[in-house]
């Protein structure tokens, strides 16, 4: 296939399955809180609906900035489905990519001007501290597998099995990646409801429904990694199975579990870090 | 405003300009990466910018004023 043709396939299946995934996770957690809640594609109908909406930029926004930061958020998670589905490239790029992920976060909240997008942004900084030793995680993958490539750690799981059975406190830190990223998350500090939306809260109308892309197709990616990083390279139904299935364990877990306050989200995270480093070290030696 | 969209149909059509240049012409790896990389993002702003309602003229000031009207 045409390499554009493969690039552009890749991140409309990223947006429409992340979106859909966002809507389901909704779905699940209005269930357990005994809540009808609304309809799986609802997240899609959003991003859509904001495209659509009137949008100004707030006097306070520092123009250009205030708008180039939404477009770097797009640009660094199509920078991810190349890395990814594409080219099966190194980890240390998704890597990388993760953290522009927080560096966007962090001036997407100072670059509006508005006291809750800038306390976010402190927040965001605060948070990168933890959840970028989480992502160490892939020093624990390298040390068992001896490569960073993804195309050679799935070809190394069909020979040997699994990661998840190998290395599974690896498996658990990099879920908590994961959890950490999801709305309503006990570890979505950035996004607290405490400080109305975070770093997106004068991000609204067009800019708002580019962010809601952006952050389906990350959510997407971070599943794709999961399950092709700890389980090896499955069929597209295999994927989609693997992706429900994390959400729904996600939700269950957001539905039952408070935000947690700043200090306590990045202690408990940095001790899951901690935890699972050491462990996964102990248990490569051993 | 009206510069506003100016610029976002001008980077709209630069954009699935180069989309379709990559599609058709397949010129070297590099090239696809930085094409996907930029104009991907840049077309799916634009066409926001573009596709969003417009405001009406006596009510800009309080919009810019008050951005929080805009959820």
């Amino acid at each position: 296939m045409n390499l554009m043709a493969n690039i552009l396939l890749n991140v409309i299946i990223a947006f429409l399955v992340g979106s859909l995934l966002f809507g389901y996770q909704r779905k699940i957690m209005a269930r357990i809180q005994t809540r009808p809640g609304p309809p799986i594609i609802q997240h899609l109908l959003h991003t859509l609906k904001f495209y659509i909406k009137e949008s100004t930029f707030p006097k306070t926004a520092a123009m250009p900035f205030y708008v180039a930061i939404a477009s770097m958020l797009c640009a660094i998670w199509v920078s991810a489905v190349i890395v990814g589905p594409v080219i099966e490239g190194s980890l240390l790029l998704i890597f990388a990519i993760y953290a522009l992920h927080k560096i966007v976060e962090h001036n997407a909240g100072s670059s509006s001007g508005s006291p809750y997008g800038k306390l976010s942004c402190v927040r965001a900084v605060f948070s990168a501290a933890a959840e970028v030793p989480l992502f160490a995680v892939l020093v624990i993958i390298y040390l068992k597998t001896g490569t960073m490539v993804i195309g050679e750690i799935i070809n190394y799981q069909t020979i040997n099995g699994p990661l998840i059975y190998a290395i599974p406190l690896a498996a658990a830190m990099f879920f908590v990646l994961i959890l950490s990223k999801a709305p309503y998350s006990p570890f979505a500090i950035t996004k607290g409801k405490d400080i109305i939306s975070g770093y997106e809260t004068e991000h609204f109308g067009v800019l708002r429904g580019y962010l809601m892309i952006s952050e389906s197709i990350a959510w997407y990616m971070l599943l794709w990694v999961f399950l092709t990083v700890f389980i090896g390279g499955l069929s597209p139904i295999g994927y989609l199975i693997g992706m429900v299935a994390i959400s729904t364990v996600v939700a269950f877990i957001n539905a039952t579990t408070p935000i947690l306050n700043p200090n306590h989200s990045i202690m408990m995270q940095v001790t899951f870090a901690f935890i699972g480093i050491v462990g996964s070290i102990i248990l490569i030696l051993i | 405003m009206k510069t506003l969209y100016m610029v976002s149909y001008l980077m709209f059509i630069i954009s699935l300009a180069s989309i379709a240049y990559a599609l058709i012409f397949n010129p070297p790896s590099w090239m696809v990466y930085g094409i996907s990389i930029v104009f991907i993002p840049l077309a799916i702003l634009s066409f926001g910018l573009i596709s969003m309602a417009k405001i009406k003229k006596e009510e800009e000031d309080e919009r810019r004023d008050e951005p929080f009207i805009g959820y």
